[in-house]
């Protein structure tokens, strides 16, 4: 018998029998859809962590620094120690939220304190701003030395609050007050985030408010301090590392420089890098995807063990059908061919149809969490299609392996 | 000589208290182109007997040569031929495969045999023609009597024209009457292509039908001559 009639008659056993072979089936696609969809479940959230990361800015390092004692330029001493530090730090910025209220108007759009969800953060930064946070500009210019330098009444305006200022209107060149006072549009920073600022049920899209808020900003010269922030002093710093190494050598010279530049009791200063948190909030990602993919491979063995079940039920059945096929005249090799290839059938289009299925879970699985176009790792997909095929075909085998080796009388009278 | 065997034995749990000799040194030739009946009281043994001529079951001592071959020497694969190309077996349940049409369960053993889609059809309602049957060759075992289902699986038996048809009661599921068709149909292929012909039966008038006639007892061979030396 050759390997195209042992196709047919394969499939032919497949058609005649549709409930076991549907059934089969099924046990194969959902375990295959369940680690599919889990696994890209754990991946989406890992995904939008690094997002989340990628968009606040890696090697970010966090300055706190104040001195109350006359004579010490915190802001001044700390960016000339920056520049000695360039083989590590590529640019330091102060990054000061104005913290008291303040109202910002164009023509009749109103941005403050009466609506949290569209309140921007204004900061006071220098040229390096948008650098150190990780903004790129995507209209206009940044703030130059020279805005800083003469204190230029102009500012650069976040995604979020550019559209909620001007709408369809191009903001470049416009004018805006802030507290009453103009101040010129230069430029526009591109979004970081979806705009997404509601949470969902399960509260999954953090990450993705959390985006949308870094899109709700205004940049002004820090040399605006006096009039913008009632001239209180400048605490609050940025500088980017280089990488993560020159990141933690740049937080422990600069917490070095800053005990030694603000005397004890005077004031405080203090840098840190979020990168640890990363690290330790990656560790918990990596322990919730191994629990998520424990769960998968928990489904897997449970569609397994249906497969298996089915397989055996009807392994009376298929072993009389192997003695009426040995009595007249099918070889073993025959038998184990057409059991073989009927198992490998089945299990393929179950596969398939599985993948589909799991395909389709977590496009919306990804669509209803991170609000984005999720699709599961190739590996995942090979390594769940092979272990359920493999499992399929090791029980489909089992009856033609076990009965084509009897005498076919004894096959016969199989009950 | 077509059929041989010497002093064949089919002990089940030998050695233990609950030993059963199913066959218990039975000796016996058949010729090319004999119509033989083994008759015996149900458990007598006369169905293992036909089991091991059929390849189907192996005996446990003695000797049996098919066409002058020692079929103890044959590996599984040459059994599986001698079963796909020599002997055609009729059971008494039949033993079609449910999920195959009539058709499909002829065109088997053909499959089987390697012979080439384009011609296995010819053969396939050659024989179902034989058996009156190959205006039902779309139906399955299920849509069919069990007279039709038994001349499905003679057709089955015959497909590959074999020179020896074992039929184990073969009528013993059916009616007199259509037993008495399938009978006929056993005596034809007998009559016409010369096809030897060896039948197990526990009724006397289809026993009465052959020429010779072989009664077993307690696993012996107790008769072995003419009907009439049997009393039928």
């Amino acid at each position: 018998m050759n390997i195209s009639q042992a196709v047919k008659m394969a499939a032919k056993s497949i058609s005649s029998n549709k409930a076991r072979s549907a059934l089969t089936m099924l046990g194969i696609i959902i375990g295959l859809a369940a680690v599919i969809i889990l696994v890209s479940y754990a991946q989406g959230q890992n995904l939008a962590m690094q997002r989340y990361y990628e968009s606040m800015g890696t090697n970010k390092i966090q300055i706190q620094a104040w001195c109350w004692r006359g004579g010490v330029d915190v802001s001044t001493e700390l960016y000339n120690y920056c520049l000695t530090l360039d083989e590590y730090v590529k640019g330091v910025t102060p990054a000061q939220e104005v913290w008291s209220d303040f109202t910002i108007k164009y023509g009749v759009k109103t941005l403050g304190r009466d609506n949290y969800e569209t309140r921007p953060t204004l900061y006071l930064g220098n040229d390096q701003f948008s650098v150190c946070n990780n903004y790129a500009i995507a209209k206009g210019r940044d703030l130059s030395y020279l805005d800083i330098k003469k204190e230029n009444h102009v500012c650069v305006l976040g995604a979020a609050t550019a559209q909620d200022l001007f709408d369809m209107v191009d903001p470049i060149g416009k004018s805006i007050t802030i507290n009453g006072m103009p101040f010129l549009v230069v430029g526009l920073y591109q979004a970081k985030g979806s705009g997404q600022t509601e949470y969902n049920e399960d509260g999954s899209n953090w990450q993705e408010v959390a985006m949308t808020r870094l899109d709700r900003v205004i940049l002004t010269p820090y040399t605006l301090n006096r009039v913008l922030n009632n001239n209180q002093d400048i605490e609050q710093y940025v500088a980017k590392g280089k990488d993560s190494e020159s990141t933690k050598m740049a937080v422990a010279l600069l917490n070095n420089f800053l005990a030694g530049l603000i005397p004890e009791d005077y004031g405080y200063g203090q840098a840190y890098s979020e990168d640890q948190y990363q690290e330790s909030q990656n560790e918990a990602n990596a322990m919730q995807q191994r629990f998520l993919g424990g769960i998968a491979a928990i489904s897997l063995l449970v569609g397994g063990i249906g497969i298996m079940n089915i397989m055996l039920v009807t392994v009376t059945e298929r072993t009389r059908e192997i003695g009426i096929r040995k009595a007249i005249g099918a070889e073993r090799r025959s038998i184990v061919i057409q059991f073989l290839i009927e198992a490998a059938m089945i299990c393929g289009i179950g596969g398939i149809f599985g993948i589909g299925v799991g395909y389709l879970g977590t496009l919306v699985v990804g669509k209803l969490s991170f609000d984005t176009i999720l699709l599961p790792s190739t590996g995942i997909t090979i390594g769940a299609f092979a272990i359920s095929v493999a499992i399929g075909i090791i029980f489909g085998l089992y009856p033609a392996i076990k009965a084509s080796g009897l005498q076919p009388v004894v096959a016969l009278r199989a009950d | 000589m077509l059929i041989d065997i010497r002093d064949l034995y089919k002990i089940y749990n030998e050695g233990l208290e609950s030993e059963v000799r199913a066959l218990d040194g039975v000796s016996l030739t058949i010729d090319r182109g004999e119509f033989v009946a083994i008759i015996g009281a149900s458990g007598s043994g006369k169905s293992t007997l036909m089991n091991i001529l059929g390849c189907l079951d192996i005996a446990s001592y003695g000797e049996y040569y098919l066409d002058g071959t020692d079929v103890n020497e044959k590996t599984d694969r040459e059994l599986a031929h001698l079963r796909n190309k020599e002997i055609g077996f009729i059971f008494q349940g039949y033993n079609l495969i449910p999920a195959l049409d009539a058709y499909e369960n002829v065109e088997l053993p053909l499959i089987y045999q390697g012979i080439a889609p384009g011609r296995r059809d010819g053969m396939v309602m050659e024989a179902l023609e034989k058996v009156a049957m190959a205006d039902r060759y779309h139906h399955r075992p299920s849509e069919m009597s069990g007279g039709q289902q038994q001349r499905v699986a003679i057709a089955r038996a015959i497909a590959t024209h074999p020179p020896i048809i074992m039929a184990d009661e073969p009528t013993g599921a059916l009616d007199s009457k259509t037993g008495k068709h399938v009978l006929e149909i056993l005596h034809r292929l007998h009559g016409e292509a010369g096809t030897t012909v060896i039948l197990i039966t526990h009724d006397n008038s289809i026993a009465a039908t052959a020429e010779r006639i072989v009664r077993i007892s307690d696993g012996k061979i107790i008769y072995d001559g003419t009907k009439e030396g049997a009393g039928l």
